[in-house]
């Protein structure tokens, strides 16, 4: 009987203590309450009785409806975005959507659609993005047009369309997107384009398409937001095409699938009867560039020549004088100064990255451009030991400089005193050496934002970070600290404008009480990845409403003194750490519950001691620390019936042991 | 109610609720190619969907620009698509690579931002270096995801090179 007793004592005492909660599969996701839902892959083939009637957004792809009618929907009154794709959707009978009167955005994507009948559309008072990519149509009368007056966008791609003429009366006064990537037109005629005149400012989207011809005059006074006639292999058919018309953006870039011929540049001519603002031509080849092949160019302010093989621009180009931006990356160059900036007097905008071979700087190669504010020159195998002021030589506008992703780069004292207004600067995954005692930032006096991530700096040079009287945010992760400790003293403490820190995987085991103490503004502190303990928490005791990040450090206990530290910030992260659930951490866990709203990623905040409890999350785990009712129940009961048995054998051992006196 | 029966109502009572996803079989694995003393066998590793993969001009000696033919259900938006590649020979990691496919302001192929839901059939070339693939047996993981890291295509490949 004993054991049996001390096993129900032992269990009373254990259910008290955990509680896991069953999760049930095959459920919507709730992404937000009442309203967001997400039932995808579900195969589902009514809408679960469980959604609310409230639910606006609703994520219903890859589920099974092959017929979709008024009483699928019905009770769905508040739904603004519905996703349908993929659910072997055949059939859209009468009044399907008539109380979806919120209805902006209905996908109807991939599904083998056989009839929509003429009401199907009906209800929504404001029906503005639809899509019907990959549904089989051949014709566009298949989409009922009564209640399309506000729609913004059609998607109409991957299907067997033919031609791009709009049904006689459709409604285009709102129309913003009109999109027929990969389907089979081939010819624009004039009779196609009136057809459209209703719209303005039209995006039109005939990517993949093969245009083989365009009637002369088709677009003639046409205006257009933007035209994409990517992957079409003769341009000189488009710009022909194009005479007279007015384009914002033209993307005339092909792909690596498609066999393009070289271009030459006489099929450029056609780009002085028209006006286009953004030109993108990626990935064609050009056979002869001269300095007269851009001559009709002069009304464009954009130019994207990205991945076209170039490993030069010859000089004295003419007719880019105007242009603002220009990219030039993934190209070919092997030095900067082969880029003959003097060519673009005006560049405010220069994008030169993923160079396919090394780059060299040289020396003042863009000294002429004088307006330019942004310069990404990353992922380009730069490679320098004295960087960056004979580089960047009078480039005194620029605001924006990316150097990251590139090979080490050697900085001195004020590296970067050619651009003192920098307001931006990134130096990511670039190794950097700086000798001691030097401060290659001094005099950045407006640079904001600083991205030092995994540059390999030693951040024992006290003066590294000295003269950014405003910097706002700090990206230093990645980089090492002497011992893996930050001390009272270090570089960081010049920063007093700072508001973001980031100081991931620095491999730090400490952080000093004083290290962070005159930073007062931050609000974002992340010092996950780290091998942090509970006590560097207490670096931050002067800051509040921050969001603190402490994911995958060693934090096992937090004593009850460092609570109210946490208490005061605004929102914590403390997932992957090696968190202590038994009692000598209850503080802590009392804290945790009541605090839930604080806490990200509570998911994945889970405890790692005792063996029983690891793997259960933090919200879950109930501990009593004192004894449970129920506990004390058994454990007097247990007490009682010992005593009991205890009286009565001494009782008989008595009895015994004088009988036989 | 005896010591043993104690011991499983705790454990069940403590243990964390195992999540039962287990889908019953996996995908088959399929034959991408098979000449040239060069065999490629792979199978689907996400748990959604299988997919089709041939490669032309299976040799020992990879020739650069393969083609190859390729058809899948898009579960996600490609309008941004990376591959990453993990190459294992005998238990140890030799290479791990990852390739940007489409990128907003760099869509290298046609089928670059299509859609959720939609089917894709390429035939094309893939633009890969040559190279000689030494004797033995090699694991490749390949993984296709968007910017959202969410996943378009998994595969688990062996490559027999005799």
């Amino acid at each position: 009987m004993a054991p049996d007793i001390s096993c129900v004592f032992l269990v009373a005492l254990f259910s008290a203590s955990c509680e896991a909660i069953a999760s049930s599969d095959q459920m919507c996701i709730e992404k937000e309450t009442n309203k967001t839902y997400n039932c995808e892959n579900l195969g589902l083939s009514e809408i679960p009785g469980t959604l609310p009637n409230s639910t606006e957004c609703l994520e219903f792809s890859f589920n099974f409806l092959p017929t979709i009618q008024n009483t699928t929907f019905s009770r769905l009154v508040n739904l603004t975005f519905l996703d349908l794709t993929r659910c072997q959707i055949y059939w859209i009978h009468e009044d399907t959507f008539q109380s979806q009167h919120q209805l902006d955005t209905l996908v109807l994507t991939a599904n083998p659609l056989i009839f929509m009948a003429e009401t199907a559309l009906n209800g929504p008072k404001s029906l503005k993005h639809l899509f019907f990519i990959q549904t089989g149509m051949s014709s566009l009368d298949f989409i009922p047009m009564h209640n399309l007056k506000n729609l913004e966008s059609l998607h109409l791609g991957s299907n067997h369309i033919s031609s791009i003429k709009l049904p006689k009366d459709f409604p285009m006064e709102k129309l913003k997107v009109l999109d027929f990537q990969n389907n089979a037109i081939h010819y624009l005629s004039k009779e196609d384009m009136e057809s459209l005149q209703q719209a303005t400012n039209l995006s039109l989207n005939l990517k993949g398409n093969g245009i083989t011809g365009i009637e002369v005059g088709a677009f003639k006074s046409t205006v257009f937001q933007s035209l994409d006639f990517g992957g079409t292999l003769d341009l000189q058919v488009i710009f022909k095409g194009l005479q007279n018309s007015t384009v914002r953006s033209l993307w005339l870039g092909t792909f690596e699938d498609i066999n393009d011929e070289d271009i030459s540049s006489s099929v450029f001519e056609g780009l002085c009867e028209m006006s286009v603002e953004s030109l993108y031509l990626q990935k064609h080849h050009f056979f002869d560039i001269s300095s007269n092949t851009f001559h009709c160019f002069t009304s464009l302010r954009e130019l994207d020549l990205t991945a076209t093989h170039l490993k030069e621009l010859p000089s004295g180009i003419v007719g880019l004088t105007n242009l603002k931006r220009l990219v030039l990356s993934a190209n070919k160059f092997a030095n900067l100064c082969q880029i003959n900036a003097s060519n673009f007097p005006s560049l405010t905008h220069l994008y030169l990255k993923g160079n396919m071979r090394r780059l060299d700087l040289g020396t003042g190669c863009l000294e002429n451009l004088e307006n330019l504010h942004l310069l990404d020159l990353s992922h380009d195998d730069i490679q320098t030991s004295d960087c960056c002021n004979l580089q960047l030589k009078n480039l005194s506008h620029l605001q924006s400089l990316n150097l990251s992703y590139n090979e080490p780069l050697g900085l001195k004292s004020e590296a970067f005193q050619e651009c003192p207004q920098l307001e931006l600067l990134d130096l990511a995954f670039t190794q950097l050496r700086v000798d001691t005692a030097q401060s290659p930032f001094q005099n950045l006096h407006l640079l904001k934002v600083l991205n030092l991530s995994h540059c390999l700096l030693d951040a024992s040079n006290q003066h590294l970070l000295d003269g950014l009287p405003v910097l706002q945010y700090l990206n230093f992760g990645g980089n090492h600290f002497p011992d893996g400790n930050i001390q009272k003293t270090n570089p960081l403490q010049t920063l007093e404008n700072l508001e973001t820190l980031i100081l991931s995987f620095c491999d730090l085991s400490s952080i000093d009480q004083q290290a962070f103490i005159s930073l007062k503004i931050m609000n974002h502190v992340d010092l996950s990845h780290n091998r942090l303990t509970s006590n560097s928490i207490e670096a931050l005791s002067h800051l509040k409403g921050i969001y603190l990040n402490l994911a995958s450090n060693s934090i096992g206990i937090i004593p009850s003194g460092l609570l109210p530290i946490l208490s005061q910030q605004r929102t914590i992260n403390l997932r992957g750490n090696p968190l202590d659930c038994s009692c000598s951490n209850i503080y802590f866990l009392e804290w945790y519950k009541e605090n839930m709203q604080k806490l990200e990623d509570t998911e994945d905040t889970l405890c790692a001691n005792p063996p029983l409890l690891r793997g259960v999350r933090l919200s879950d785990v109930t501990l009593s620390c004192g004894i449970t009712a129920v506990g004390i129940f058994f454990l007097i009961v247990f007490l009682s019936l010992f005593t009991v048995a205890l009286i009565f054998a001494v009782k008989y051992f008595l009895r015994w042991k004088y009988q036989h006196i | 109610m005896n010591s043993v029966a104690a011991a499983l109502l705790v454990w069940t009572l403590t243990s964390p609720s195992s999540s039962g996803h287990g889908r019953g079989d996996a995908w088959p694995t399929h034959m991408a190619c098979s000449s040239g003393g060069l065999e490629v066998l792979y199978q689907s590793c996400d748990p959604l969907q299988d997919f089709g993969l041939s490669i032309d001009q299976c040799s020992k000696h990879i020739p650069p620009n393969l083609n190859i033919r390729f058809g899948l259900i898009l579960r996600e938006d490609i309008r941004e698509l990376f591959l990453d590649i993990a190459l294992i020979s005998r238990g140890s990691s030799i290479l791990n690579y990852s390739y940007p496919i489409c990128e907003n302001d760099l869509p290298k192929f046609s089928f670059c931002g299509r859609r959720k839901g939609e089917q894709i059939y390429y035939a094309g070339p893939v633009n890969n270096p040559g190279l000689d693939v030494p004797q033995g047996e090699y694991q490749v993981l390949l993984e296709l995801y968007n910017e959202n890291h969410a996943t378009v295509a998994c595969a688990n490949a062996t490559v027999i090179s005799s």
